[in-house]
């Protein structure tokens, strides 16, 4: 049977098995319910704020109502009038908040608190308008030259975004998908982790790799929790634009459509290179415990690149945007930003994509090796050094010659350190990263003038070395192999 | 059928297999043994590839063991292994069309399978919610649902009660009478005896014996006597050509030369004894196992 029939099949099951699952099923409806309430929720309350009650009592100018009618219009309220025989019975009405505002006399206005400074300026307006109309009339000027002399002057709101051409909104909008890409790949990374972990720990991948490449059933896996994961991000989306069109008040004209394919295709490249890293590396680990520390480093490239890519958007076009929307790792949070908000030629996302594309490629080769490696192996938990000599120095490999000579001098080179100087050269190593993360935290710190970026950077790279060397030297967790 | 040419494995400093050689036969029991530790665990992943050999070659049918055989291979591993919270009948019909084979197809061969080993009304249900005995029998058909050419078995009477371990004979037997090659590894040497057609012993990764295992037990030179009897004693010691194992009130345990005749030696059992039971045998599987295997 071909590998990409078996990944199929495996893929499949991945699916089919899930969305059985009642936990999906509950998390599904939790997630669809949150999402609905979120739109609309705000215009159902935004939409009662929308309406005004307002109570006139005692000598009211003719045409207030009216004037006051079509000034909350203007800004967007609907005005409903409420006389009230005498001032008492209007002050009990506000005391009881059937009313937002009393007008007395057509001068005063009485408010249950402080007074509501857009409803002041409404009824405020009104009273104006209605004065001026009043003294107009008394001084023999028609209805006709008042409105010329009063006509307004068309006022136009520009709002200056960070970037020329680009709407703050375009920027929200990338902010929130590039967090949503995160939170995507990060849950749906985790479920081929705990999946791959659970196959291990249970066994059961003896029986299937058996019958399949491990090749097969890592992309399989990754492809089926990928697909069920799209369908549920699209399911979701789908209720969205639903419920926003319902509620009137969807507004995707910010995002442009090439923008949102682009937007779909790092989706699935993001996942699929973070996901098959997950699968590998989770291999590592014989239990569900050990299976948070190996995949460490990479959850915290991911949620580097994440911030990276948020504090980058306000200059798409910098140097710094440009390298990281090359590199692979961080590409797919990179790039969907620098399209919305930047202005790359057509070829540099197509360009990047491809070098993405090619290293999931390489992922599958290396990845699967570490993968087929690692996953028959039961006990204490795995160091990376340890499985990348052994996949790398496997017969079957294709570039057996040079790997086998690559494969003996690190085995060569490694032996001193692990023989002699294990422990202490483990504790030099880490002292020296942690003093390279200080160093590194203290000048960008001085660089971009500011604390808390220099500290984000500082302890960011000191979290991701020290996981990634323990990760290669089987250090930390809590069974070491000791050998 | 089956050959393991100098299979050579390394893992760190000890060897596990350490150029083993031996074939297993279609139509054949083949009973695989060998104490803990001897790599018989090592030598069954290797006929499916689940461990990359540093010397040697395992083949199948004359070639080395390919993807496109080993979904006509059946395996069950030592450490038994389910989708624990899959149900029985979908994981059956999924490792099933992991081999190849079309739904319709695997479908035939589990329900068939399901309902003679007893677990036809639980086809439906989780594996986890079933009985150990109940896992061990939906382990097997895991590894009879493409109907192998080749069946390899880690322990498959490890953990069975007797009614279980009978069916389970039967299955192999008739599996193997069907044209099947079956290996599998066992502790139970009175049962491989009972079995088992062909035996291989292996020992820190080498064979140490391999062969029919009539044939085996017949060259050996030895046979053994037991006799059970009541009345006085004869003079054991003084029998020519045997010489006495052991001898307790009522039993006495002799051995012979193959070429000794069983009858001669009755004749000099004096008129006063009676015997109760006489066996005349060759060694059995365990006398044989403890005689190749270094302690």
């Amino acid at each position: 049977m071909s590998n990409l029939r078996a990944a199929w099949l495996v893929a499949t099951r991945e699916m089919r098995e899930r969305s059985r699952s009642s936990t999906f099923r509950i998390s599904l409806a939790i997630t669809l319910v949150v999402v609905v309430a979120m739109i609309v929720l705000p215009e159902l309350l935004l939409g009662a704020a929308r309406t005004t009650d307002i109570g006139v009592s005692g000598a009211t100018p003719g045409g207030l109502p009216a004037a006051v009618q079509t000034q909350a219009a203007g800004v967007g309220l609907t005005a409903r009038l409420h006389e009230y025989p005498t001032r008492g019975a209007g002050e009990d009405a506000v005391r009881k908040g059937q009313v937002d505002v009393l007008v007395v006399d057509g001068r005063q206005l009485e408010w249950p608190r402080a007074a509501d400074e857009r409803l002041k300026a409404v009824v405020t307006g009104a009273i104006q308008v209605v004065a001026i109309s009043e003294r107009a009339a008394a001084a023999g000027i028609s209805p006709g030259e008042l409105a010329t002399v009063m006509q307004p002057v068309a006022v136009t709101n520009v709002e200056l975004s960070a970037v020329a051409g680009r709407s703050s909104a375009d920027q929200t909008a990338t902010v929130v998908m590039t967090g949503l890409l995160l939170v995507v790949m990060s849950t749906y990374g985790a479920l081929v982790l705990t999946g791959v972990v659970e196959e291990k720990s249970s066994r059961v991948v003896e029986v299937l790799l058996a019958r399949i490449s491990p090749r097969a059933l890592l992309a399989g896996k990754v492809l089926g929790i990928g697909l069920l994961g799209l369908a549920q991000v699209g399911v979701m989306a789908l209720a969205a634009l639903i419920a926003g069109t319902a509620m009137g008040s969807l507004d995707i004209a910010t995002l442009r459509p090439a923008v949102l394919v682009w937007l779909v295709i790092w989706f699935v490249i993001g996942y699929a290179m973070y996901a098959m890293l997950y699968g590998a590396l989770g291999a590592l680990a014989s239990r569900p415990e050990d299976a948070q520390s190996s995949v460490a480093p990479t959850s915290m490239l991911m949620v580097a690149s994440y911030f990276a890519a948020f504090f980058l958007i306000a200059q798409p076009d910098s140097v710094a945007a440009r390298v990281l929307s090359f590199f692979p790792a961080t590409a797919p949070m990179m790039m969907p930003g620098r399209l919305a908000m930047g202005s790359p030629g057509w070829w540099e996302p197509v360009l990047a994509a491809v070098i993405a594309v090619a290293a999931i490629g390489l992922l599958v080769q290396v990845g699967g090796r570490l993968y087929a490696t690692a996953v028959l192996h039961s006990g204490p938990k795995l160091s990376l050094r340890d499985t990348w000599r052994t996949a790398l120095t496997a017969p079957h490999s294709p570039t057996r010659g040079f790997r086998l000579h690559a494969g003996n001098v690190w085995a060569r080179a490694t032996r001193r350190t692990t023989m002699h100087r294990n422990e202490s050269s483990y504790r030099w190593t880490v002292t020296a990263l942690m003093a390279i993360g200080v160093a590194l935290g203290v000048v960008v710190g001085v660089v971009t003038a500011d604390v808390i970026i220099g500290v984000i950077a500082g302890a960011g790279f000191i979290a991701l070395t020290v996981q990634t060397f323990n990760l290669w030297t089987g250090h930390g967790g809590p069974a070491p192999s000791g050998s | 059928m089956l050959e393991f040419h100098g299979a050579c494995k390394r893992f760190g400093d000890v060897a596990a297999l350490d150029g083993c050689t031996f074939a297993a036969r279609p139509g054949r029991l083949t009973g695989f043994l060998g104490p803990n530790g001897a790599g018989k665990t090592t030598a069954m992943r290797a006929a499916f590839r689940l461990v990359e050999l540093d010397g040697g070659s395992v083949t199948w049918r004359g070639h080395p063991v390919g993807d496109g055989d080993r979904v006509h291979f059946g395996y069950m591993p030592e450490e038994r292994g389910l989708y624990p919270r899959m149900r029985v009948r979908d994981q059956l019909l999924y490792l099933g069309r992991l081999c190849g084979r079309t739904a319709p197809q695997v479908a035939g061969t589990v329900d068939a399978l399901l309902d003679r080993l007893g677990v036809g009304d639980r086809a439906n249900d989780r594996v986890d919610a079933l009985s150990h005995g109940n896992q061990q029998r939906v382990q097997l058909i895991a590894a009879l649902v493409n109907e192998p050419d080749l069946l390899v078995l880690d322990e498959p009477f490890s953990g069975l009660d007797p009614l279980a371990m009978g069916v389970m004979a039967g299955l192999l037997s008739d599996l193997a009478a069907a044209g099947a090659t079956v290996l599998f590894s066992s502790h139970q040497l009175d049962l491989v005896a009972d079995l088992c057609e062909d035996v291989v012993i292996i020992d820190h990764g080498r064979v140490v014996l391999t062969g029919a295992l009539d044939e085996i037990r017949a060259a050996v030179p030895d046979r053994f006597v037991d006799v059970r009897f009541t009345g006085p004693a004869p003079e054991w010691a003084q029998l020519t050509g045997v010489e006495v194992l052991e001898s307790t009130d009522g039993h006495v345990r002799l051995r012979a030369d193959s070429r000794a005749d069983a009858g001669s030696l009755l004749s000099r059992v004096g008129r006063e004894t009676r015997i109760v039971a006489l066996s005349f045998a060759p060694p059995t599987l365990s006398e044989l196992f403890r005689r190749v295997v270094t302690p």
